[in-house]
């Protein structure tokens, strides 16, 4: 009884208390979405208006699957060049330790409107246009710490003798990586890749400075609208993307299956 | 070694911009044989993007209009300085940065003989002292109106005869004046009866802010800020500008507009054709059809700010006129923003960020 | 082999020194130029943020304020990381995903809905209203207690993930023989468990902490007249006047005071690294 109570009731009530709380404003926004007013107010009344008018706005859909394929490619490539910057950060001395953390530090800590000017000024200062590229390096400085941040929690609790005992036992430094290193990492790649999509996916100031003009996504609509004011479409079209994502993430475990849910869950060896 | 890797490193970098470069060029030579591209920088949703109008437009004049959005005027200095040639064509900059601009050679300047409808346009907008550096005009103007007070007419039965009601206590809590240091030191002066342009004690402007800060629900930034604050009952009485109000009168809202005898805000935006324009011709054309009379009555009739453009203005329901402050009677009060030189506008905004943390 | 593995890191360098470290470098030639035009090299900037009480004050409130959601989310974040990692079997995963998903919604967007939820009339308020916790108006928006919610609310997912990803690298087999050799559940814990998921808690403080000094949105759309912070002066600097200068003074202030924190902070980290 007691450790149906610390092992299945504690932790399962916790869980939901946390959710309900994150959930809450996703909840209003979705609501807010079918509600005919404007400006949000209640009483609610249903209306679809919004999603119709939606249907309709070909340049905030476009926007949308803009900051979709942007955030894709940014997420990749900051899984990539995190997970080499951290099997790599261990062979490193203190010092040099320390002044990469710095160096990994400041695109965090330094606000991105600052940083997204000074690319602007960069780019003009080698006399180069705005283009997608710059762009896409934009969204991988940002969204690099956040993957780098989440491969070190895993790696710092990783035990190096274990890969030294692979490669005692004559293994491969490949095989050792493949078979050791990567599965112990999986986790923390693939919460990486996520974190950096978010980060890419919501960033306004590196897109709004760095887009060569024609070109838009989400967050640039989104906040050029604040000056008199979004439309309930922007809920509309916030709930689709919630909708779309869960979906796909529903038909990829299905499909895959466990392995799926050893690649997240971590495997167990 | 270290030599070596510095050297790739180098190499590196260069193959990376070289290809950058590259990138950009190929898109460019790409772009040769389509209509001529316009680019116009202005608020989004603010008149001159609508859909109708940039497909009738584009239709017309055989070229694609691409908007870019600026966050605020400031700002749209920023991009006209680190604009490459050909980056803008139009731009809507009003009179806190016009003179800046024009000072560093960002703006050409203007032919009005080229746009048909200018000699419609009202003169006393003509002569905007901020458009013109020695005796040049750089700047069209294309739209008027009003920092003044909204208030929401099921609470407040008749129009307030003074800003002084922002500063009012019996509004505790229903007031929300802008976050904006050129508002709120203009509407201080205001009730100070200080020269709002040019107040002479910037103490007793901070000391009456101070007072009013506890009346404030808040500070209101953005207009989607006030329009959901405004339609939530959290804010009863407040700044506002004439356009929102009467869209969102037109919009259901119990909102009345109301520019008061002491006076409010009054400002003009205006176009300008950036240096380094590349389709001047367009840029004139797209002018001229913004200040047309149709345009300007279509947007001022649903919503939009007052027009410039004499026949338009003629057209407007007095009665609508008046209820959004596109009378001659408000015009007649306003207090026209003007520039400001750097150092008034950095001591004005760290005046207001000494209320903002008080 | 160890010289091999060092390469590895040189991407990620190169593309962080190009793409933000070389930028920088004109902003912090900016921070040392006086904005009234003249050219040279002044530390006016500089002087003048810390020599005007007003910046100070701003600094100081933005400080308590991303400590208080530091601190909450570490409260919230920990139980929760490690009930996923240890009492979640196939759950796990799903409830991983539950937390991601809220993020594909944008910031702005969920700032208004928390405008919504909260303020007077609103839905919380009605609800308290209707089952007889509270009378008239709840008054939490336009507060500093807003903000930390809101902010608690964007950052706090950040540290689940980051104290997860250590707590389930703690082998089970280790708990149990804590357990076997007559360790209490409390001081496997405390001896066994927290000092192993440290790193995951380190990294979790810097990825609420360090982004939570320049946040801007917050503050000022739920904190009401007393939500400027510093974030708000920098955001102020560049949109509301031409004051590139003083504004990226600011940030590189706030920059040193990151890195002299994290510094501590890593310390405390290695401590238990070495243990």
């Amino acid at each position: 009884m007691r450790k149906y109570f610390t092992d299945q009731l504690i932790p399962t009530v916790y869980a939901l208390m946390a959710l309900a709380f994150l959930y809450t404003p996703i909840i209003v926004l979705m609501v807010m979405g079918f509600n005919e007013s404007r400006y949000n107010t209640l009483p609610f009344s249903f209306s679809l208006e919004w999603y119709s008018a939606l249907a309709k706005n070909e340049v905030l859909i476009n926007a949308a699957i803009n900051s979709f394929v942007l955030a894709l490619i940014t997420a990749l490539i900051c899984v990539v060049l995190a997970t080499m910057f951290v099997l790599g950060m261990k062979t490193l001395s203190r010092s040099m330790e320390g002044l990469f953390r710095s160096l990994i530090m400041m695109p965090m800590s330094i606000p991105w409107l600052i940083l997204a000017l000074s690319m602007l000024l960069f780019i003009r200062f080698l006399d180069l246009d705005k283009n997608m590229f710059f762009v896409v390096a934009g969204h991988v400085v940002i969204s690099l710490p956040y993957a780098m941040l989440s491969l070190q929690a895993r790696i710092q609790a990783l035990d190096p003798a274990l890969e030294e005992m692979s490669a005692s036992l004559g293994a491969s430094a490949l095989s050792t990586f493949r078979r050791i290193t990567v599965p112990a990492l999986a986790p923390a790649i693939v919460a990486g890749g996520f974190l950096a999509f978010m980060i890419s996916f919501d960033n306004f100031a590196i897109s709004y400075f760095l887009i060569p003009a024609g070109t838009s996504t989400l967050p640039i609509e989104i906040q050029s609208s604040i000056k008199f004011g979004f439309t309930p479409e922007i809920n509309a079209i916030s709930t689709v993307i919630i909708g779309v994502s869960l979906l796909c993430l529903a038909i990829v475990g299905l499909i895959m299956g466990s392995s799926i849910e050893n690649m997240i869950g971590g495997k167990k060896k | 070694m270290k030599i070596k890797t510095l050297l790739s490193l180098f190499l590196v970098v260069i193959l990376v911009f070289a290809l950058a470069a590259c990138g950009g060029q190929t898109a460019e030579e790409e772009g040769t044989d389509e209509p001529a591209t316009l680019t116009v920088v202005n608020w989004k949703d603010y008149g001159s993007d609508n859909a109708d109008f940039v497909a009738a437009f584009e239709a017309e004049n055989n070229c694609k209009i691409v908007h870019v959005y600026m966050s605020s005027e400031e700002e749209l200095l920023t991009k006209l300085k680190t604009a490459k040639d050909g980056d803008i064509d139009v731009c809507l900059p009003n009179c806190t940065i016009l003179p800046s601009a024009i000072n560093d050679g960002l703006l050409l300047e203007l032919d009005t003989t080229k746009l048909t409808n200018f000699d419609s346009l009202y003169d006393r907008f003509k002569v905007q002292e901020e458009s013109f550096k020695d005796g040049k005009m750089y700047s069209v103007p294309w739209v008027w109106g009003s920092t003044a007070i909204a208030y929401n007419t099921d609470e407040i039965a008749a129009p307030p005869s003074s800003v002084s009601i922002l500063f009012d206590p019996e509004y505790a809590g229903k007031i929300a004046i802008r976050d904006d240091f050129n508002d709120a030191v203009m509407l201080a002066a205001i009730v100070l009866g200080q020269d709002p342009n040019n107040p002479s004690d910037l103490d007793a402007i901070k000391a009456k802010l101070i007072e009013q800060k506890p009346l404030n629900k808040t500070y209101w930034k953005t207009g989607d800020e006030f329009s959901k604050l405004f339609a939530g009952n959290q804010v009863a009485v407040g700044l506002m500008w004439s356009g929102q109000a009467a869209f969102m009168k037109q919009d259901g809202q119990p909102i009345g507009f109301v520019v008061p005898e002491d006076g409010a805000i009054g400002w003009v935006d205006t176009w300008g054709i950036a240096k380094g324009s590349q389709n001047p011709d367009l840029a004139y054309k797209f002018i001229d059809a913004v200040i047309s009379e149709e345009f300007q009555y279509d947007w001022a009739s649903t919503g939009g700010p007052a027009p410039v453009n004499k026949d338009a203005g003629e057209q407007i329901d007095p009665v609508y006129a008046a209820s959004c402050g596109m009378d001659e009677e408000s015009l007649n009060r306003l207090y026209f923003m003007q520039y400001r030189t750097d150092d008034v506008k950095k001591a004005w905004n760290e005046l207001w960020t000494e209320v903002k943390a008080n | 082999m160890k010289k091999k593995k060092k390469l590895l890191t040189f991407p990620s360098i190169i593309v962080l020194t190009v793409f933000a470290i070389l930028p920088l470098i004109i902003m912090l030639v900016y921070s040392f130029q006086s904005d009234s035009g003249s050219s040279g090299v002044t530390l006016e900037n500089y002087t003048n943020f810390f020599l005007k009480s007003v910046y100070l004050k701003l600094t100081y409130r933005t400080i308590i304020n991303s400590l208080a959601v530091t601190i909450i989310s570490l409260i919230i974040s920990y139980p929760l990381a490690y009930f996923m990692a240890k009492k979640f079997k196939g759950l796990k995963n799903i409830v991983m995903i539950l937390i991601l998903i809220p993020f594909f919604t944008n910031q702005l967007v969920r700032v208004y809905s928390w405008l919504i939820f909260l303020q007077d009339g609103g839905v919380l308020n009605s609800f308290l209203q209707s089952v007889g916790l509270i009378e008239g108006s709840l008054g939490i928006l336009f507060t500093q207690g807003a903000v930390v919610i809101g902010l608690v609310h964007a950052f706090f997912p950040y540290m689940v993930i980051t104290i997860y990803l250590a707590l389930e690298r703690v082998d089970n087999s280790l708990l149990e023989a804590s357990s076997s050799l007559g360790a209490s559940k409390v001081r496997t814990f405390f001896q066994v468990v927290l000092p192993l998921s440290m790193p995951g808690v380190v990294t979790g403080i810097m990825i609420v902490f360090v982004p939570c000094l320049g946040t801007f949105v917050e503050p000022r759309i739920l904190g009401g007249v007393n939500g400027t912070v510093i974030g708000t002066v920098i955001e102020d600097q560049f949109f509301e006047i031409y004051g590139w200068n003083f504004g990226a003074a600011i940030a590189f202030v706030l920059f040193a005071m990151v890195i002299i924190s994290m510094t501590g902070l890593s310390r405390i980290g290695r401590r238990y690294d070495n243990e």
